[in-house]
């Protein structure tokens, strides 16, 4: 019986960890120009892509691998990934009665049904999602719905065939491909992504979303998201990740770039929950991940909100610069590390525009022999007047195997900002623990319990149907952490 | 141009190692460990995480393409009649080498110079707080340090010691000064560094290993007033035994390049580290201060505070680290900077940090910037107190938090001065 209940309990830990058996069409592996070539031509990519994609490789091997980061992991061998791979039998779509039927079920693992969504179109609490899978988006729900606003909401790769004049114009523009490594990389190969334009004075009427999933073995995920919010619009916007389980090391490096015009307003939540790698730290996603914004005009906003419970080695940090006057930028974040994962997240806020505010708030909780830091920029240019920044970075500590560490950077060259910064590490409390146990609490809720009050900030800006999912992964990811 | 600036660093060394007058206290084997860390690494520029905005190997191209100059001789008796503090054991420094004869001394004091220092102290102190293969400036010192004092205390003073350090040269000299502070047992000393001004330009590579024994009590107080045209890098490296407690108190006040590298490890149970700052820069001044506590045993404390009044062109950096190791349980760690910014083309750079690998912890830290605050000032200014002298009274409120916890009122009092001198103009 006790052997029943710890079989599934270990296998309760990461209920992501499937492998669909979908047929894949991949690139060879490995990493040239003639696989930059493959892609390109697979995706039918015109001329000005291919060139990019040149050009931002070529760039690419002037760079190293950045070592800054507060993380250790084996040197990667990009030679040895697999670029491209797309389930096979890529056909345009009309309903989801095309979709193979094995990809469906995918999906219904993952709690995300297509078919569902569908049933419920023209229902209230809509959710637009975006699938993609190794590398190619599967499948884009409720995107009628969307065009009658003017909403563009594709893949990208649709995007580059059917608005070539947007992805132009726009992309590249917050994350050139000089700007990282890992930007470079993705620049070079990415696959597919979502592409999202909201016209001048839409708010758009539902949450959009995309789920990434890896599936094949050996394969890197590179997609890349572009999202314009034109004048006095509104999007929130969600991402979620999961990947099966692995006894390799899966590589993401994905982009993410938003561009808001005069007062619109881009809310961006992610999910994270790519494979943590077993208990012993073996496998798991590398999430290297570039992610900014740019509140391009006056009176724009950008709200990054991120749960991040999964991947190996996380480094990633959400970035807005705030170039319109009275912008404002916000990053919320709780990232959770147990077992060996290693996280090195935060953000950057760069203060151009004048009356530009940022709030920052960070709570990282650290299990097992992970290792968690926070590393931050606030920078406040010459002559962005009275620009304001709070940040609030907390740490805290389960078990005496882990690690907490704070890396923020303030630098600040007008006279009239002001900015603050706090920081505090400690544990759970003894006394927060007693009086829950008291009231015959056992000991693993009442740290979920504690754990979600002390989140609460960041869990209540998630829309709804994430804040549910968000506070299970949260249990889930501390299981066993303690006791 | 990278080969360009190889061949000033190497330069500057070969140039330098001409210069460095015999030295035998330092053993060979460390001078070798320095010279290889040199080899290897070569002078930080701002591609060092550590010296991101202290760029030391810019300011040696530009600054110091040659150093030649000659040291010259003052008159010690005279300086010291008119700049000594009153009630304390005066000692002078000129160049980094001990000038006066500390005869008044009374028994429990020692100071020689490190050429003369014990070796048995050498032997147990010397590059043990300061590794020769850590840091660049450090190894820089190491391998061609030839001068420095040793400071030996066995029993208890009230009376501060308080050792003069002077400027006296021309041209554009570069000093590599060592120094070892030992601090036995039981013993409680109250030191003062004080950095006279000159108008001479040259350069110091000051480091300053400090060994504070089982149950002794140091207050090193730190004040650097060298002069617009003096560049500094000062680092002060401590090593606490048990039970002990040691406050460090850094104001600065002139100085072209002032780079501070304050380390303290809590090398054991039940100690107490309190360090504080304060710098007003103005000019095209570059303050860089760089804290470091290591807390590796458990059940110590320690608290910071760091405050910067930025004016003049001037950048100031504040670079704070906690570490707190695997054993340190029960450790509580606190560490606040504090910012005004009063001019529109000053700069601040903070970066406070903390890294935790132990759980049973307290640590905290914060960092404010700002102006200063307009409704203080409007409280005044509705009280019939002009807009200038408002605003010096704040500024002055706003410092005086460091200074009051001065304990000795001699040396308080030198500090209030130098402060109320440094909001002129």
């Amino acid at each position: 019986m006790a052997n029943e209940i710890l079989e599934e309990h270990i296998s309760n830990d990461y209920k992501y960890g499937f492998v669909t058996d979908i047929e894949a069409d991949s690139a060879p592996v490995g990493l040239n120009e003639d696989i930059i070539k493959f892609i390109s031509h697979k995706k039918n990519e015109p001329e000005w892509m291919l060139e990019f994609r040149l050009k931002a490789y070529r760039y690419w091997l002037t760079l190293e691998e950045p070592t800054w980061a507060h993380v250790k992991y084996p040197k990667l061998d990009f030679n040895n990934i697999i670029y491209y791979s797309a389930p096979k039998q890529k056909k345009t779509l009309n309903s989801l009665d095309e979709v193979d039927p094995e990809l469906l079920k995918t999906f219904e693992k993952l709690g995300i049904s297509l078919e569902e969504q569908k049933r419920l179109s023209g229902v209230e609490s809509r959710i637009a999602v975006d699938a993609v899978i190794d590398s190619v988006s599967v499948k884009t729900t409720f995107k009628e719905t969307l065009a009658e606003k003017g909403i563009i909401f594709c893949s990208f790769s649709e995007a580059v065939q059917e608005h070539p004049e947007l992805i132009k114009k726009y992309m590249g523009m917050v994350v050139p491909y000089t700007d990282n490594f890992y930007g470079a990389l993705n620049s070079a190969v990415f696959t597919d992504g979502s592409f999202c334009y909201i016209p001048k004075g839409v708010r758009c009427p539902m949450e959009l979303s995309t789920y990434f999933r890896i599936n094949a073995s050996g394969t890197g995920q590179f997609e890349r998201t572009l999202i314009v919010a034109e004048e006095d619009s509104y999007v929130s916007y969600l991402e979620g990740c999961t990947a099966p389980q692995r006894d390799e090391n899966q590589l993401h490096a994905a982009i993410v770039e938003i561009v808001a015009h005069k007062n619109a307003e881009v809310k961006y939540s992610t999910v994270q929950n790519w494979y943590p790698g077993d208990k012993e730290g073996k496998g798991g996603i590398f999430n290297f991940v570039t992610k900014r914004g740019i509140c391009l005009e006056d009176d724009s906003k950008i709200s990054w909100t991120q749960v991040e419970t999964g991947s190996a080695v996380t480094w990633k940090y959400p970035s807005v610069i705030l170039k319109g006057n009275n912008s404002v930028g916000e990053f919320y974040s709780v990232a959770v590390t147990n077992n060996y994962q290693q996280a090195d997240t935060g953000t950057k806020m760069i203060h151009i525009g004048k009356n530009t505010k940022s709030t920052i708030i960070s709570k990282g909780i650290s299990a097992g022999f992970s290792n968690n830091s926070y590393r931050g920029l606030v920078r406040i240019q010459k002559g962005a007047t009275g620009a304001r920044n709070f940040s609030q970075c907390d740490s805290l500590l389960m078990g005496d195997k882990c690690g907490a560490h704070t890396f923020p950077y303030i630098e600040i060259k007008d006279k009239t900002g002001v900015v603050e910064h706090e920081a505090t590490t400690s544990k759970i409390g003894e006394d927060q623990l007693f009086y829950c146990k008291q009231r015959g609490i056992e000991t693993e809720k009442a740290i979920g319990l504690i754990v979600n009050g002390y989140c609460k900030d960041v869990l209540n800006k998630l829309p709804m149907e994430f804040a549910v999912e968000a506070q299970k992964l949260l249990a889930v990811s501390l299981e066993g952490s303690v006791g | 141009m990278i080969t360009d600036k190889l061949t000033a660093t190497h330069n500057f060394l070969e140039e330098l190692a001409k210069q460095a007058g015999k030295a035998a206290f330092m053993p060979t084997n460390e001078i070798g460990l320095a010279l290889q860390y040199l080899e290897d690494k070569g002078i930080p520029n701002n591609k060092h995480e550590d010296y991101k905005y202290c760029n030391i190997e810019a300011i040696l191209r530009k600054e110091f393409k040659t150093i030649a100059g000659k040291e010259i001789d003052l008159n010690i008796q005279d300086w010291m009649q008119k700049n000594k503090c009153a009630d304390a054991y005066n000692i002078c420094v000129v160049n980094g080498k001990l000038s006066s004869d500390p005869k008044d001394f009374p028994e429990g004091v020692s100071i020689v110079s490190i050429n003369n220092a014990p070796t048995e102290h050498l032997h147990n102190h010397l590059a043990k707080y300061a590794p020769s293969n850590s840091d660049a400036l450090i190894a820089l010192n190491t391998a061609y340090a030839d001068r420095g004092i040793f400071l030996h205390v066995t029993k208890s003073f009230k009376k501060p010691i308080v050792i003069h350090h002077i400027n006296s040269s021309e041209g554009n000299l570069f000093f590599n000064v060592r120094n070892l502070l030992v601090i036995e047992k039981n013993a409680e000393a109250e030191i003062t560094e004080f950095y006279h001004s000159s108008t001479q330009k040259y350069f110091t590579n000051n480091l300053t290993e400090v060994f504070v024994g089982e149950n002794a009590h140091v207050n090193h107080t730190v004040i650097q007033n060298a002069g617009v045209a003096s560049y500094l890098v000062n680092a002060t490296k401590t090593h606490q035994h048990k039970q002990s407690i040691y406050t460090n108190s850094c104001f600065t006040f002139s100085g072209a390049l002032v780079r501070n590298n304050l380390n303290t490890a809590i090398a054991a149970e039940f100690s107490e580290t309190h360090l504080f700052g304060l710098f007003v820069t103005k000019g095209n001044q570059l303050v860089d201060n760089h804290t470091l506590v290591d807390h590796l045993k458990p059940n110590c404390q320690s608290n910071e505070l760091y405050k910067g009044i930025v004016g003049g062109k001037s950048t100031a950096v504040f670079n704070g680290q906690i570490f707190v190791e695997k054993d340190a349980q029960k450790t509580n760690a606190y560490q606040s900077s504090k910012n005004i910014l009063i001019s529109d083309d000053a700069t601040v750079n903070a970066k406070p940090e903390l890294e935790i690998y132990a759980n049973d912890v307290k640590c905290s830290h914060g960092t404010s910037t700002g102006k200063v605050d307009e409704n203080a000032l409007f409280y005044l200014k509705a009280r019939g107190i002009g807009e200038e002298s408002a605003r010096k009274l704040l500024l002055q409120a706003f410092a005086h938090e460091v200074i009051d916890q001065l304990k000795n009122e001699t040396i308080k009092e030198r500090v209030s001065e130098l402060f109320q001198e440094s909001l002129q103009d």
